[in-house]
């Protein structure tokens, strides 16, 4: 039988568990009650006080001390809420006043924290503030990846020449999250990065190529055209999909002869781009080298061969219709749904 | 002759007793690894969003594209809310494909006079075999509104003609009726922004029956006073909070609820799509997609997102909850059934080592042994092997590590998200965490063996869901 005394050992261990559980669940909740209504009686004072010192330009140093004395987690709350609502002289007003109110120098202490989690702190409340504390572009190198692209984050509001060389850097970061902040914030940083980030594209490959490629693609401008055409032929089929795209979004002329090249890419990525890009382009004197594409093995380069085509207008017409009386019963189905699309839905999808 | 007869049987109870004591003490056990492990991943968690900004991903142009996907079948009275809860959802870059899986009822009907939907003809590739399609409509209003109407073939049908309209990298599964967070996207969308391995995230799912709803929002959060939607509210918090998000850190999930989930588009096709012959769709393909990622060496994290992301209405009668419960079993089982080479398998990693094993042995297996506990102690009392303060005694011990497991859940809950912050909340939801296990518990045992009994028989039949709705239960905010 089992042992009765085992059955009261285990029993009582798990009475006390229970007992724990309750108070603390209860106690728990009881602080969260009273901390509640403490907080929000101390955040509706210091939001008051922030907001005349914010909006009147003169500065009060009750006030001041009223928010110098607040709890940290109220003073960091109501100074990012207010962030988030001002630019220009409300936000350096609001600088000014987390400056006196010791709350950048915090941040600044967080930043060169031993722990990352403090660091990533830091490193928030500095961009959420707009600060352009130099402290931060340590942090782009941290060993921590939400800690740079919370840095990389930083970075799109301070586009110095230093910060951009940097960022184009890291776009060979190993971290998914660190390169999509730091591709996210290049974009922002706007058409200042075009030349370096194309002088990067002319001496890089492989993954960092690729992560430029994108930002590129996205910002949009013939700068990138050499780099593109000379990465259309990399070895890495992510780069040349990459490199087609932005030959396709941004290239003129010039750029479809390279296109028309790469309809015959072994990657069906790329032979799918380089038609879309030629679509685009309406560049007729590509239709017939679009209309084999239609008998291409690949679904999407029959696709985009069949859109890009009727993109052409007329031209690309003809050889849809060929298609559809031709040999080959992919191409003839391709060009009869291309054709069949309504205008709305042809501009739309190609 | 009778008396060695009751010697064997009295010999049997007692070692069956002791082989349901321990069993029961080595999955609480388990569970107590669980609720370590979840300890720490929501610590991090934590850490990781306190003052996040998610405005970057918002406005970002580089943000992935997401396509809903939410099948519809008869959700006439109700699509029209659910459809513009999901239109206003916050994300850069969204599109909603509804899939009106040959309902009977007027559901196309009322989208197409809502939401000014006008014929279309759009190239699909259909990479994966499906019922046919009807029409395609796309909305005059709103430009990211796709309406397919198909013949109906049921859940995973409707889910895999979704996909091949999809024009979005990664696909959102949810069910019609499901209530989405504003920002749940955002919450869901982090894994894959963190990682290029990960083909899959879920998201905590609440329960939200006795909350109050407004235009598809939940706009106030409260614990149901009705039983079985209480205690449903205390097993979604502790299968979510302790049992998932604890297998993030201890070697990956293998379930995402079907009620919302978000995957890579490209993942799921090249696995063939949802299953259409099983009753657990979605588990199966979360599965499925593991397992391919050990075989083919491609990614293959399935994330947790601890963050509370959407909403779900629970049955309230025992028949409806019955059937559920019912067909979730039979899915497990006829899931692991099918990947039955994972178990043990090194091949497959921690997966076929730890994780796959603890579904077999504990997801699966535990209505078999509880059921044999409790028959067994009846049993004992039957033929006075054991007496029935003994009985009492074996019985709180077998549940009550269970329950103080419970009661630590709750205090997760409440030291992370605190959605239910009243007195009276937090009262109820205690009071139902420690009723579950007078009867509720034993009665998910029941509806689990016949689950697995109708599996072993072959059924593979849905049972229909009733549902109060949102619009005017009791309880229940009526939308304006």
């Amino acid at each position: 039988m089992v042992n009765q005394n085992l059955l009261d050992a285990v029993m009582l261990v798990e009475i006390a568990l229970l007992v724990l559980a309750v108070a603390v669940f209860f106690t728990h909740g009881l602080w969260l009650f009273l901390n509640h209504r403490r907080v929000m009686r101390l955040t509706e004072t210091a939001r008051e006080s922030l907001a005349r010192l914010v909006t009147r330009g003169t500065i009060n140093l009750e006030d001041i001390e009223l928010l110098r004395q607040l709890r940290q987690d109220v003073q960091v709350t109501v100074f990012l809420e207010t962030s988030r609502n001002l630019t220009g002289s409300g936000k350096e007003r609001l600088r000014f006043v987390a400056h006196e109110v010791s709350l950048i120098e915090r941040a600044r202490k967080l930043c060169e924290s031993r722990l990352w989690t403090r660091r990533l702190r830091g490193a928030r409340l500095l961009s959420r503030m707009d600060v352009g504390d130099p402290i931060v572009v340590k942090l782009l190198s941290d060993q921590n990846a939400a800690v740079r692209a919370q840095a990389a984050e930083w970075a799109a509001t301070q586009p110095s020449p230093s910060i951009i060389a940097t960022m184009l850097k890291m776009l060979a970061d190993p971290a998914t999250q660190a390169r999509f902040a730091v591709q996210d914030a290049l974009l922002r940083m706007g058409t200042i990065v075009a030349e370096p980030l194309a002088a990067f594209l002319e001496t890089h490959t492989g993954l960092p190529a690729e992560s430029g490629l994108r930002v590129a693609g996205a910002i949009g401008s013939s700068t990138f055209l050499p780099a593109a055409n000379r990465l259309s032929a990399n070895e890495e089929v992510g780069v040349r999909i990459a490199a087609t795209n932005v030959l396709g979004a941004v290239g003129d002329v010039s750029s479809a002869d390279r296109l028309a090249t790469l309809l015959k890419d072994p990657d069906e990525g790329v032979r799918a781009a380089a038609a879309h890009g030629l679509g685009r382009m309406q560049h007729w004197q590509s239709a017939s080298q679009l209309a084999e594409c239609l008998r291409d093995s690949g679904w999407q380069v029959r696709r985009e061969a069949g859109l890009a085509l009727r993109a052409l207008g007329a031209p690309g017409a003809l050889f849809l219709r060929r298609a559809i009386k031709g040999d080959d019963r992919f191409a003839s189905d391709m060009a009869q749904q291309v054709l069949d699309l309504p205008e709305a839905a042809a501009t739309a999808a190609g | 002759m009778s008396e060695s007869l009751t010697t064997a049987v009295t010999q049997v109870l007692i070692k069956g007793q002791f082989v349901v004591l321990v069993y029961f003490l080595a999955v609480n056990g388990w569970y107590l690894v669980l609720l370590v492990s979840s300890l720490l991943e929501m610590r991090r968690h934590m850490l990781l969003i306190a003052d996040e900004s998610r405005h970057l991903l918002l406005s970002s142009t580089l943000s992935p594209r997401i396509s809903i996907l939410a099948p519809a079948f008869n959700e006439e009275a109700t699509i029209e809310v659910s459809l513009r809860a999901l239109l206003a959802l916050q994300y850069p870059s969204l599109e909603v494909i509804v899939i009106n899986d040959g309902s009977k009822d007027r559901t196309v009907d009322v989208l197409k006079e809502r939401f000014d939907l006008v014929p279309v003809k759009t190239i699909y590739q259909r990479r994966v075999e499906t019922k046919q399609v009807r029409d395609l409509y796309r909305s005059a209003s709103y430009p990211s509104l796709v309406v397919v109407d198909k013949e109906n073939g049921g859940k995973a049908d409707a889910l895999n003609v979704g996909l091949s309209f999809a024009q979005g990298e990664l696909v959102c599964a949810m069910d019609a009726d499901t209530l989405i967070e504003p920002d749940g996207l955002q919450r869901m969308v982090r894994p894959f922004l963190y990682s290029t391995d990960v083909v899959a995230t879920g998201g905590t799912i609440r329960v939200v029956n006795g909350s109050e709803v407004k235009l598809g929002r939940v706009v106030r959060t409260r614990v149901p006073t009705n039983p079985l939607a209480g205690m449903q509210v205390v097993e979604y918090l502790r299968a979510f909070l302790f049992g998932r998000l604890g297998w993030n850190r201890l070697g990956g999930n293998i379930i995402i609820s079907g009620a919302f989930g978000l995957f890579r588009r490209e993942s799921v096709l090249s696995a063939g799509g949802y299953l259409h012959d099983t009753v657990g769709e979605d588990m199966e393909l979360v599965l499925r997609l593991k397992r391919l990622s050990y075989e083919r060496d491609g990614p293959g994290t399935i994330a947790f997102v601890p963050d509370p992301v959407a909403w779900t209405e629970v049955p309230e009668s025992m028949r409806v909850l019955g059937r559920q419960r019912d067909r979730w079993h039979r899915g497990l089982a006829d899931c692991l059934w099918r990947h039955r080479k994972m178990l043990f398998n090194p091949r497959y990693g921690v997966t076929g080592a730890f994780v796959f094993p603890y579904y077999v042995f504990v997801e699966l297996l535990a209505p078999v042994i509880e059921a044999a506990g409790l028959i067994s102690l009846a049993l004992g009392l039957a033929f006075h092997v054991v007496d029935w303060s003994f009985a009492g005694l074996f019985y709180l011990t077998a549940y009550g590590l269970g329950t103080a497991l419970t009661a630590f859940t709750l205090i997760l809950e409440d030291v992370s998200f605190h959605r239910y912050d009243s007195f009276r909340d937090r009262a109820l939801l205690f009071w139902w965490a420690m009723l579950e296990n007078l009867g509720y518990r034993q009665m998910t045992v029941y509806w689990r063996l016949r689950g697995l009994w109708k599996f072993l028989r072959g059924r593979k039949d849905w049972g229909a869901m009733e549902r109060k709705g949102f619009q005017k239960p009791v309880g229940i905010v009526e939308t304006n």
